[in-house]
């Protein structure tokens, strides 16, 4: 696997805040960022930070044929979650949990946590994962 | 005799703990496990004093566990992350060896451009001379708060003695001014000196060590060295302290060291923490630290003593301030993290810290 270096600097502090893409326009928000609102199709936006912001899971898949990159992750949890503030769904990895503490509408918080690697000589790429809520 | 007229401030008394916050991840290994793996003897956990060590998940590094740790001390300090004039990463265990770890922290955290940001080396103790030159950025007015991060998934060689103890934890300090602190500095010293007692060469993987001069020569000569510099530039002794943190590489050298300087164990048990997660290697004394700061009373003192081998010891005097009282339950405590624990088997261990070697 190859980690292409422009779009993981370019993509660093959206990664690791989670910054979404509020509308002023429209008032929704969305996540990944862009500058072209996905509902209503306007350019009046700005950035949100979503890092502190908890979020409810909607649903989760368990991955065991995980792709190159990702064998040692596996089984490899991704979940569908929704912020409990701004309404916003995320597709991200869950972590920390055991295969049956799952359920759907616990509450999770966001953490920084390696996502992949370019071997070991390579650079590391990091992003937000969801755990279940420390307190 | 400690100044007291502001004029007249040493530049500790000037500063203190704005915010404090750990990690530990959820991941435990019983060192029974080690024992009858490696053929150790099953007594070998009990005469360390540890039952279980703390292990980074797969997707972990000292990175991430200094984010959370970081993330909770900027919670209890309820400071803007722009404040922060500097990002002080200690480590031995840097995901990368050239290439900042603090930058990423510092990015992570919303603290860059303007900021400083390096990763400190001195084994288990440089988080700990990070602070006494917090102590002196904040107090000169350079910045206004640094943010002092000691951070470690440690190394052992499979096998070694140190594979019972190396774990997995982190520690963030925010240092400022005294008036918004926890606690404020009263004084500080530091002893180091040129010690063989343990060492990682350039592209080594794991540690080794010099056996015997674990002990008496580097761990008991510096923190007594450390502290009794501190006790003649104070004139405060044993007694006018109400608790002692020391370097606990096991659960052992801390009370044994207490013994030597004259400190009853009551006084050492409450930031004991390695017996619960193993050492954690930078974060090792500031994790006792912080499991003090959330049940002191304001006003009681504290003695501050990291050791990093190489070797050298810092000795701090903390007094407890009535704000540790309001920031105490804004981010989960280190007993929080003590008790969300699932444990592991060796296998699963050795996967989540690289000791299976697979070609990829």
């Amino acid at each position: 696997m190859k980690i292409s270096i422009p779009p993981a600097w370019r993509t660093r502090i959206h990664r690791y805040r989670l910054v979404a893409t509020e509308c002023k326009d429209c008032g929704r928000a969305f996540y990944p960022p862009s500058q072209i609102c996905r509902y209503c199709g306007s350019r009046n936006t700005e950035e949100k930070e979503l890092v502190n912001e908890k979020a409810r899971l909607i649903t989760w898949t368990v991955i065991y044929s995980a792709m190159e990159g990702f064998e040692d992750r596996r089984p490899l949890v991704l979940g569908i979650l929704e912020t409990v503030d701004s309404k916003v769904k995320i597709l991200a990895p869950l972590t920390d949990v055991l295969s049956g503490e799952l359920r759907i509408g616990m509450i999770m918080e966001p953490v920084l946590r390696r996502v992949k690697e370019d071997c070991e000589s390579g650079l590391v790429y990091y992003g937000v994962s969801f755990r279940p809520v420390i307190k | 005799m400690i100044s007291t007229g502001v004029l007249f401030m040493l530049p500790e008394e000037r500063t203190g703990i704005a915010g404090w916050g750990v990690y530990i991840p959820r991941w435990r290994l019983n060192l029974q496990e080690i024992s009858e793996i490696w053929g150790f003897s099953p007594e070998q956990p009990r005469e360390l004093g540890v039952v279980e060590k703390s292990v980074a998940g797969i997707d972990e590094d000292a990175v991430t566990m200094g984010w959370e740790a970081a993330k909770n001390a900027l919670k209890r300090a309820g400071i803007n992350p722009k404040e922060i004039g500097a990002v002080w990463f200690g480590t031995e265990s840097k995901p990368y060896a050239v290439k900042p770890s603090a930058t990423i922290l510092a990015e992570a955290l919303g603290i860059t451009p303007y900021t400083m940001a390096t990763d400190w080396e001195f084994a288990c103790r440089a988080a700990s001379e990070a602070i006494r030159v917090s102590i002196g950025v904040v107090a000169s007015g350079l910045v206004k708060y640094t943010l002092v991060v000691g951070s470690d998934t440690a190394q052992a060689n499979p096998g070694d003695v140190l594979e019972f103890t190396a774990s997995s934890a982190a520690t963030a300090l925010i240092i400022g001014n005294r008036e918004e602190s926890a606690a404020y500095f009263e004084s500080s010293a530091t002893y180091v000196t040129d010690t063989p007692d343990f060492w990682r060469r350039d592209s080594s993987k794991y540690p080794l060590h010099g056996e015997a001069f674990t002990g008496e020569p580097s761990y008991f000569r510096h923190i007594v060295g450390a502290v009794k510099a501190l006790f003649e530039k104070t004139g405060l002794r044993p007694e006018d302290f109400d608790y002692a943190v020391f370097h606990q590489p096991n659960g052992t050298f801390p009370i044994r060291v207490a013994r030597m300087l004259g400190f009853p164990k009551e006084k050492v048990l409450p930031g004991l923490v390695t017996p619960y997660i193993g050492n954690s290697y930078n974060s090792s004394a500031l994790i006792g630290l912080a499991r003090v700061l959330e049940q002191a009373k304001p006003g009681q003192r504290v003695l501050l003593a990291p050791f990093g081998s190489g070797a050298g010891s810092d000795a701090f005097s903390l007094v407890v301030t009535d704000k540790v009282l309001e920031k105490r339950n804004k981010a989960p405590t280190v007993d929080d993290y003590i008790q969300r624990k699932h444990i592991i088997s060796y296998a699963l261990y050795a996967k989540y810290r690289g000791l299976i070697n697979r070609v990829r």
